[in-house]
């Protein structure tokens, strides 16, 4: 069936991660004390009866929630998840200020997929983060024959935009982010 | 009747359907066949084609309507042979065909006329050069043929074969070849077919595979689906199509793709058991190579599932049964995947083990050859292997395995027993220790679940002791692990067991789960303790729904909970911990243990148990205990833990539900025992333990305390699991109802206490309605003028009369009581003097949302058929109307009373009369208040997602789709000028996802920038969950309008 002979035909699947649940350390002690359904059953009240108030904290955009966005992204050459190839690692995104920097692992260091994992990666960020975040995705060092290449390739701005002129390259990357969504569940 | 008159108009009309008169006079026996063939003589063979064809045709509809008795054997004979003579005749052809169909089905029909129709069709008819429709017809006679001399035309041999695969070679049309597979596959199956199966297989095989799509909307509904499960059905009709099939099917593996790959899979699953052993055999290394590749290499998921179906019917084929020797190809593939093996955690491993796991499925003797070949090698990998992080995915191998094997012994209606093909057998003891290894590793936790799960499934393989060893093993994992992912599988498996073993379930899994309960609940800073009790909590809340279990939870929990409310308030190990947090977490402790209750007991009601009411008797008097001696006038400054309302609330959801189950008997005596202890402060009858509540005064007086009225709780509670038979304890029920409202409207303290008042005074008026009905109007009027519209009163004690008033609506609208309408008036009168008295107007408009709320999730109200439609049908003009008349800012308490209100109808209501609503639903969606802007956008949200909208709908969502994403997007946001929350703006945000499947792109397409750039910024909101779905539906208006 393959009419074209894939870079890794095997390549190592890991047992999916767990699922990441994310350990609450903003939320005070106090309604850490009571279990979520106990403020969430009691609606607010459209005419004033009991109720208690929503909080309004600003919960920051972290690492996890980057990592949550990619690890559903399907592998161009296989229907795994670049979570299950591990190609993208929670410990390997980097949050600061308004700056994201994502570092991925190809399977092989010869992966000639490795730019379009990257673009699809680019592509999703450039979706669903906010415009004011600045994002860098980097080939994880000494993980790729010609990294400096790919690095270099993934992180102009002109080049990506020209790719994504690319009508093929573009529904090759949109089927790669058509499971993005999933977010580590199945 | 006048025949020859009737049918000149007619044919001279052209209007070529038979009158009803002259059906039911053949039909009746007034009018003779013959007569009317008679009258129409002259037009059935007249010489001008026109006048010919429209008499033959009202011939042919005549005889479809009639009775058929009263087509005798010579008149059928004379009809089947003048409609053979018309066979020739181009124009006449359809006519004839349907005449002949109906006749073919009359008893009268012989089977010698089935034969010479059969033959004067295959001599006459040339069907290239007729329509669809007509080649149509020719395979309905046909099947009629088929269908009711089988055997005539068995009997015709060769002659009928030959001449049949002629006739319908080279049809195209998807309409028409249903038909055919359909007929093909009888003869295929009936029919001595053994010379012809060239031709067969030159009509058959040359569609395969089907690439047919139909065309959109296609009126016929023919999928390429039916097609080609039609098909199917005629491919795997006869073992003589092997030799041709199966080289056909060899070359289509190198060509086939996709779908097509997929059909080819699943055709070859569907041949081999017919074509058999032998003829598959012959070829089979070759057709394993084909199916292997699409295992091992396909990206596609169904095809795969395609591919193993495959494999599996060919393994079944070529070893049916225990009895047949697993050589040749078994062993070639067990060796194949066995190579993979040696490398575990790539992921080919996977698709060999799904390879195994086919095998085992479908064969007694290749399974179990496979098994003896597999595990003793994954035993020595999983016990040296060459990595340890090698050791899940060899423990997820046989775990597969064990499961497949679970699916085959297992199945309710299996053939195959473990007791007889003892497959596991030899391994019984490397599966034991392998399973328990695993279940003490982290990592290996979740396969050996799973396995050992399969392992117990499998019928009489485990003894009860080798049951509760794994039971302990997985025992460990709920009370020490700490990974929340595990527990789940943990408590999936033991809730498994639990319906095969429940009592090791019983004596092992849940004294060790309470004997980690802790007495005390942990201190603030304790989060890890507090985590696992939860944790626990979680388990025997799923655990304890099974009937055998559920006793035990009902006095663990008890016990827990006394011994929470008897400790000292005091707590002096630990000083850095404030006696007001020590209880906090107390509090926290014993909600949760109520909650698991209250969750076990819904669970349990939700599936039907009829076991809940044994337990009241052990429950509810303690919990009444608890709460009663809690809220007694206390010594000093002492507040006890249960008179805390958050406790107070679950006790009370526990009570209603209790109470609902009872039996009226027991229901009436618990209720008086409720109302001598509420109203006269005898509690007596009420507690477990009488001495601990001393006999006080009613709750309820005037001077009680505020833990005293709390009480009001538990007492609404009972109330409101009151059935509507029930005596009650006391003469007057329009006296208690007034003395309710007065507690609600003059004593009540403070909305919590409002709360459950209104709430017991809706359900008494809900089911006591009968008793009520002469007082009612009265109650009301007073509320009305003494509470309501006394503009001197304190604006607190009319905005209770409100609340008390519209609650009483509430409970006859339910019932759909006039009085609910006339009294309902009133209120919708006072939205118009938005000018004078506009606090008060604003909390009227609100109040609709009293109404909307109708009968909740779990509520015990009763409620008619279609109350929330009359409701609806009658509030909407009124506010549609006071909108017209009102000006300026006075039209918005009228909106507000809309998106109050609308939570009370369903999408379907809406879209009923959608030209009215969405106008409103739409103004709604500027409204300042967060709450009923979110009741419009979730109306809006199930107006778009209804399915199969009408032509008009669909046009009006259309025309205003612009207007409501415009809407949509600015309670998306957080804006200044605009009061938010997280809830309106998710609403919005997921509303905004429905567009793209719903409406078409054109229509939106100049939007989509706008709409991307706006949701850029929600993709910023403070909020996570938010966030969340603002990616998601950004994504969705990325992919809007690209192509596919």
């Amino acid at each position: 069936m393959s009419s074209r002979e894939l870079d890794n035909a095997n390549p190592t699947i890991f047992a999916p991660t767990t699922l990441h649940r994310r350990i609450d350390g903003s939320r005070n002690s106090k309604t850490k004390l009571w279990a979520e359904s106990v403020s969430s059953d009691e609606e607010e009240d459209d005419y004033g009866l009991g109720g208690y108030g929503q909080g309004q904290d600003r919960e920051e955009i972290d690492a996890e929630e980057v990592y949550d966005l990619l690890r559903s992204i399907t592998d161009p050459e296989h229907p795994v998840s670049l979570e299950q190839l591990r190609v993208v690692n929670l410990e390997d995104i980097n949050v600061a200020g308004n700056r994201v920097l994502v570092y991925l692992t190809p399977t092989i260091p010869h992966c000639s997929m490795s730019t379009l994992i990257g673009l699809s990666l680019r592509v999703r960020l450039l979706r669903a983060l906010p415009p004011r975040y600045r994002v860098d995705i980097r080939i994880k060092s000494g993980t790729h024959q010609s990294e400096h290449a790919v690095n270099k390739q993934l992180n102009d701005k002109e080049r990506v935009q020209a790719a994504l002129e690319n009508k093929h390259l573009l529904s090759v990357v949109e089927g790669c982010l058509a499971t993005a969504g999933k977010r580590g569940s199945d | 009747m006048d025949v020859s008159r009737i049918i000149r108009t007619h044919i001279s009309t052209a209007e070529l359907n038979p009158p009803q008169e002259l059906v039911d006079g053949v039909s009746g026996g007034s009018v003779a066949l013959l007569d009317v063939v008679k009258a129409l003589g002259e037009y059935l063979t007249s010489t001008e084609d026109e006048v010919r064809l429209k008499g033959l045709t009202f011939l042919s509809n005549l005889l479809r309507l009639i009775n058929p008795s009263k087509v005798n054997r010579q008149a059928t004979q004379t009809l089947t042979n003048f409609y053979l003579s018309k066979l020739d005749d181009f124009d006449s052809l359809p006519s004839a065909l349907n005449g002949l169909t109906v006749l073919a089905k009359l008893p009268t029909f012989d089977d010698a006329a089935a034969v010479e129709v059969y033959k004067g069709v295959v001599e006459d008819v040339n069907m290239k050069s007729y329509a669809q429709a007509t080649r149509h017809l020719v395979y309905v006679l046909f099947d009629t043929l088929l269908a009711t001399h089988r055997s005539a035309l068995k009997g015709m041999g060769s002659a009928f074969v030959n001449s049949y695969t002629k006739m319908v070679d080279g049809e195209k049309d998807p309409r028409n070849l249903l038909l055919l597979f359909s007929m093909d596959r009888v003869i295929l199956l009936e029919f001595d077919v053994k010379d012809h199966i060239e031709d067969f297989f030159d009509i058959t095989f040359c569609y395969f595979p089907i690439t047919f799509r139909p065309p959109p909307n296609d009126p016929y509904g023919i999928t390429a689906d039916d097609l080609k499960i039609a098909l199917r059905g005629c491919m795997s009709a006869s073992p003589y199509f092997a030799k041709m099939a199966l080289p056909l099917f060899l070359e289509k593996f190198a060509t086939a793709t996709g779908q097509s790959m997929k059909d080819l899979q699943q055709s070859m699953a569907a041949c081999f058991p017919t074509y058999g052993a032998e003829a598959v055999g012959e070829r089979g290394t070759e057709i394993w190579e084909g199916i292997k590749t699409e295992i091992l290499y396909s990206s596609d998921t169904s095809i795969e599932a395609a591919a193993l179906s495959a494999l599996e019917s060919l393994i079944r084929t070529l070893y049916p049964t225990e009895q047949t020797t697993p050589t040749g190809l078994a062993q070639d593939i067990i060796k194949e995947c066995l190579t993979i093996l040696d490398e575990p955690e790539k992921s080919q491993a996977l698709a060999a083990t799904k390879i195994l796991a086919a095998l085992l499925r479908a064969s007694p003797s290749a399974g179990k050859f496979a098994i003896s070949q597999t595990l003793p090698k994954l035993f020595r990998q999983f016990n040296s292997p060459a990595l340890p992080s090698h050791r899940s995915p060899i423990l997820s191998t046989i775990s597969s395995l064990l499961i497949a094997a679970q699916s085959v012994y297992g199945a309710p209606d299996t053939f195959r027993h473990h007791a007889v093909e003892k497959s596991l057998e030899p391994f019984r003891d490397g599966l034991m220790d392998g399973l328990r290894e695993g279940l003490r590793t982290a990592g290996l936790k979740a396969p050996a679940i799973r396995g050992a799960v399969a392992l117990v499934e499998v019928p009489g393989f485990w003894n009860r002791t080798e049951v509760e060893d794994i039971v302990r093993g997985m025992d460990e994992i709920l009370v020490n692990d700490e990974d929340p992912e595990i527990r789940p599988e943990v408590i999936n498996g033991l809730t498994s067991i639990s319906k095969i073993h429940p009592t090791t379930i019983e004596s092992i899994t849940l004294p060790l789960l309470f004997h980690n309960l802790p007495d005390q609940a942990p201190g603030v800073s304790e989060a890890t303790a507090r985590d696992k009790y939860r944790s626990i909590l979680g388990s025997l809340s799923e655990l304890c729904v099974q009937p055998a279990l559920f006793q035990t939870l009902v006095i663990r929990i008890t016990t827990k909970l006394d011994l929470l409310s008897s400790t000292p308030s005091k707590y002096d190990t630990d000083e850095s911990m404030g006696e007001a947090d020590y209880k906090e977490c107390n509090i926290a402790y014993a909600w949760d243990l109520l909650n698991t209750l209250n969750g076990v007991i819904d669970a349990k009601l939700q599936s039907k148990h009829i076991d809940v009411s044994k337990y009241f008797e052990q429950l509810i008097p303690r919990l009444f205990t608890l709460v009663i001696s809690a809220a007694q006038p206390k010594v000093g400054d002492v507040k006890p833990l249960f008179s805390d309302r958050r406790l107070l609330s679950i006790v009370a959801r526990v009570l209603e539900t209790m109470m609902w189950e009872l039996q009226p008997e027991r229901q009436a005596k618990q209720f008086a025992a409720v109302y001598a202890g509420f109203e006269k402060g005898d509690f007596k009858g009420l507690v477990h333990e009488p001495s601990q509540v001393a006999s006080s005064s009613s709750p309820l007086r005037t001077a009680a305390s505020v833990s005293e009225q709390d009480l009001i709780a538990v007492y609404s509670a009972s109330v409101q699991g009151l059935k509507a038979d029930v005596s009650l304890p006391f003469d007057s029920a329009a006296e208690y109802l007034s003395s309710k409202v007065h507690w609600t409207i003059n004593v009540a303290r403070d909305i919590f206490q409002v709360r459950y008042a209104l709430e017991m005074i809706c359900a008494f008026v809900n089911k006591r309605e009968a008793e009520l009905r002469d007082s009612l109007e009265t109650v009301l009027g007073r509320i009305w003028e003494a509470d309501v519209q006394d503009t001197t009163k304190h604006f607190e004690v009319r905005r209770r009369g409100l609340l008390v008033y519209l609650h009483v609506i509430k409970a006859l609208a339910l019932l759909r009581q006039p009085l609910a309408y006339s009294a309902l008036i009133k209120i919708i009168e006072v939205l118009s003097l938005s000018n004078l008295d506009p606090d008060f107007v604003n909390e009227a408009a609100k109040g609709f949302g009293v109404l909307a709320k109708g009968k909740e999730k779990g509520s015990h109200l009763t409620a008619k058929l279609l109350y929330a439609q009359k409701l609806w049908n009658f509030v909407l003009p009124k506010l549609i109307e006071g909108d017209k008349d009102a000006q300026g800012k006075g039209r918005i308490v009228y909106l507000v009373a809309f998106a109050s209100l609308l939570p009370l109808v369903p999408a379907s209501l809406c879209l009923s009369d959608l030209p009215t609503n969405l106008p409103l639903i739409l103004r709604s969606l500027s409204l300042g208040n967060p709450p009923q802007r979110a009741n419009a956008i979730t109306s809006l949200t199930s107006i778009l997602e209804t399915e199969n909208m009408s032509k008009e709908v669909d046009q009006i969502l259309h025309a205003q789709a612009g207007t409501m994403v415009e809407g949509l997007l600015k309670s998306a946001l957080v804006e200044e000028d605009m009061p938010s929350s997280g809830k309106v703006r998710s609403a919005a945000v997921r509303c905004l996802s429905t567009f793209p499947d719903v409406i078409r792109f054109e229509v939106l397409h100049s939007t989509k920038p706008l709409v991307l750039k706006e949701l850029g910024k929600a993709l910023d909101d403070p909020l996570r969950s938010v966030r969340k779905d603002a990616v998601e539906c950004r994504a969705q208006w990325y992919r809007y309008g690209q192509a596919t």
